[in-house]
């Protein structure tokens, strides 16, 4: 009886692989159509959409579908004729293709209120699963108004305390969840890098961890603590800066406001980085500000403090060599260099999407 | 930076135009304070800018978390921090001629309350237990100048008695009660007293706390009808330790600023851009009061301004954690 299930689920994740195989064939035109549309647009840049394509295609693979779905403890079709709403983010490319894909594993039916900032992507990937076959039943719309009266079981977003009221009171509102539907909400906005060195792999993992996506997103880095001041690093790392943005150049820019803080800091002398298209501070704060990353000289006992004082907020501490996999806090310190390569089974704010849907089955 | 001898009478003096006022102190700022100078210089300013009023960048208020605000040739006759909490960053605030300040306060104050019709009562702690905080500073300053002898500080946490109101009425004035928001609504439900015809409230924020928040519409409202005063008798004041002057409502949810001060609701996104009338912005105040700390300041608050120039505080700017996978159900 296990061993039948066991069938079923990876025949499930077979016909899903298969999926994002054709997905992300490189003829298929309806993908390379919402790249186009998306760059034309102007909504992402076409080097950071290419980041994330290429990022999937290693990280979509069946063996890893078959890991996360081990470590969930995946049932076969263990929300079949539950809806779950997923309202998906749009700061990056594709960002809620992995709450799709929890549900489509669970075999829950799929209501998706896509971004208006990312609109042309994830249908894709959508489209590709119902031609093969693994999805029925599926909503979705850039119009929340067309999600009323879905009556969902679940709801999946990502968003900061200040919405979750918001988003709270209209889901309930326009009777898009049931009164009494869990609702997983994350509210991490930021990770830190704990570096110990500047040799050249640290520093480009860094620099990739921080100004990818213009540094949008909860997996980017917003606090370096590194056993150097900003001022003994600034040139050498501002040299790596140029070489990423080189290959990378940033697609969403600061407003003037950023200019005012960079003028601020002059006159009150925080020593600092202006880089026209973002800040680099000496001190630390809660970041909330996009483009501005704050630098600690510290040791792990500094970042230990952070991450006392500012852990609410926090995604990831990412880290290289001996510190990998060692703790701090609740936090257990990931690889540097995959801040923008996270494997399928991560787990936003800390939380498995597939075991808390399986979980929350009333 | 040594004091100007003429500054202090010239900002209060309203025969001189204000562009004329703050254009001195301007340069004063550019000449003499080096944080001020370091800040406009990024703008390309200096003391031979003669920069329009539209075109004088505004400080973050936190530089006084940051900075010392003050010049090196002067001496602190006072030094006021912001309240928080000793883990937060307080804002410090050091006053070169307390003179200015007790004039800003007593000009402003007495225009709206004039000092031989009220006298007050202040459900804030006393001076004794907050040497810090300028608002109780100024609480005290305006109780010891009350020429009745009747003003005084309310004791915290007991409910208001007709044995504080009636030497006051006897006396023939009228009560002025002082607090902040939540404060004096905790003071209305220790059943107090309604308060004698004329009496009026003035509320000087706080309406939003880490348990409580109130609209000011509805705080005015709570507060009428809790101490049985007219809703067009309950004032607000504006005010922080960072500015040395305030601001007072008129009686409705509109503040009107003093001669001395000019305030303007500036783009979050660029705070060299004024919004229009009725647009939200951040708050930025001139005011020529803090002539020896700062007088151009960009406050966080959150406000809008009418087309009389009058102006209403919608609360802290909230940031709206830009940087996270933020679905921004409003906006998207």
């Amino acid at each position: 009886m296990i061993e039948l299930t066991v069938n079923k689920i990876e025949n499930h994740i077979q016909n899903i692989s298969n999926a994002i195989s054709d997905w992300l064939q490189p003829d298929n035109m309806e993908l390379k159509h919402a790249i186009d549309q998306t760059v034309e647009e102007n909504l992402f840049s076409f080097q950071d959409i290419r980041h994330q394509v290429l990022h999937l295609k290693e990280s979509l693979k069946k063996e890893n579908l078959l890991k996360w779905a081990e470590q969930s403890n995946l049932k076969h079709n263990s929300l079949r004729g539950k809806k779950v709403i997923c309202l998906h983010a749009g700061n990056l490319p594709l960002v809620g293709l992995q709450d799709f894909l929890a549900v489509l594993l669970t075999g829950g039916i799929y209501i998706g209120k896509i971004s208006k900032k990312d609109p042309y992507l994830l249908p894709t990937f959508i489209s590709a699963c119902q031609k093969n076959g693994v999805l029925r039943d599926a909503v979705w719309s850039v119009n929340l108004e067309e999600l009323h009266n879905s009556e969902g079981d679940f709801l999946l977003f990502a968003g900061s305390e200040s919405t979750a009221q918001k988003v709270n009171e209209k889901m309930s509102r326009f009777r898009i969840i049931k009164p009494d539907a869990p609702k997983l909400m994350r509210t991490a906005h930021f990770s830190i890098a704990f570096i110990t060195d500047n040799k050249p792999s640290t520093m480009e993992s860094l620099t990739e961890a921080i100004f990818r996506y213009g540094g949008a997103g909860c997996r980017s880095v917003a606090i370096v603590v590194a056993p150097f001041h900003l001022d003994s690093e600034k040139c050498s790392f501002t040299d790596y800066i140029e070489s990423f943005w080189l290959k990378n150049p940033q697609h969403e820019k600061p407003t003037p406001a950023l200019f005012h803080r960079y003028a601020c800091n002059k006159a009150v002398e925080i020593s600092q980085a202006w880089l026209d298209d973002f800040l680099i501070e000496e001190q630390v704060m809660l970041p909330t500000e996009k483009f501005l990353l704050y630098w600690v000289k510290g040791d792990e006992k500094k970042l230990e403090e952070i991450v006392n004082q500012f852990g609410k907020g926090l995604q990831s501490i990412y880290s290289t060599g001996d510190f990998l996999l060692k703790n701090t806090g609740q936090f257990e310190m990931e690889d540097l260099s995959a801040a923008q390569k996270p494997p399928v089974w991560w787990k936003p704010d800390g939380v498995d999407s597939i075991a808390w849907l399986q979980g929350n089955i009333s | 930076m040594n004091k100007n001898p003429n500054l202090p009478d010239l900002i209060f003096d309203e025969s001189i135009s204000f562009r004329d006022r703050y254009r001195e102190v301007f340069e004063y700022q550019v000449l003499k304070n080096p944080v001020y100078r370091k800040f406009a210089a990024v703008f390309g300013l200096n003391e031979d800018s003669n920069p329009d009023i539209h075109n004088i960048p505004l400080l973050p208020v936190r530089a006084f978390k940051k900075a010392k605000l003050f010049g090196d040739g002067l001496n602190p006759e006072i030094v006021f921090k912001s309240s928080g909490t000793s883990k937060m960053q307080r804002s410090t605030h050091y006053l070169a001629d307390a003179g200015i300040y007790r004039k800003a306060i007593r000009k402003e104050f007495y225009r709206h309350f004039p000092r031989d019709e009220f006298s007050i009562l202040s459900y804030t702690p006393g001076y004794s237990d907050n040497p810090d905080s300028s608002l109780i500073w100024m609480m005290n300053d305006l109780i010891a100048n009350d020429p009745s002898g009747q003003s005084r500080f309310l004791p915290l946490n007991k409910k208001v008695t007709q044995k504080q109101v009636n030497p006051i009425v006897q006396k023939g004035n009228k009560i002025l009660l002082f607090g902040a928001a939540f404060g004096l609504l905790d003071l209305a439900d220790r059943k107090s007293i309604a308060l004698p015809d004329g009496s009026v409230v003035v509320e000087t924020g706080g309406m939003k706390t880490y348990r409580r928040e109130i609209s000011r519409q509805d705080l005015r409202n709570k507060l009428s009808d809790r101490f049985q005063v007219l809703v067009d008798s309950i004032y607000s004041e504006y005010g922080m330790c960072e500015l040395l002057s305030q601001f007072y409502t008129d009686g409705t949810e509109w503040f009107g600023s003093p001669h001395w001060a000019h305030v303007t609701i500036r783009h979050a996104d660029n705070p060299s851009l004024e919004c229009r009338p009725g647009e939200e912005g951040k708050i930025g105040v001139i005011d020529l009061a803090n002539l020896y700390s700062c007088p151009f300041i960009l406050t966080d608050d959150k406000g809008i301004m009418d087309h009389q120039g009058r102006f209403k505080v919608l609360g802290r700017w909230n940031k709206n954690d830009l940087r996270g996978c933020n679905f921004l159900i409003d906006r998207d």
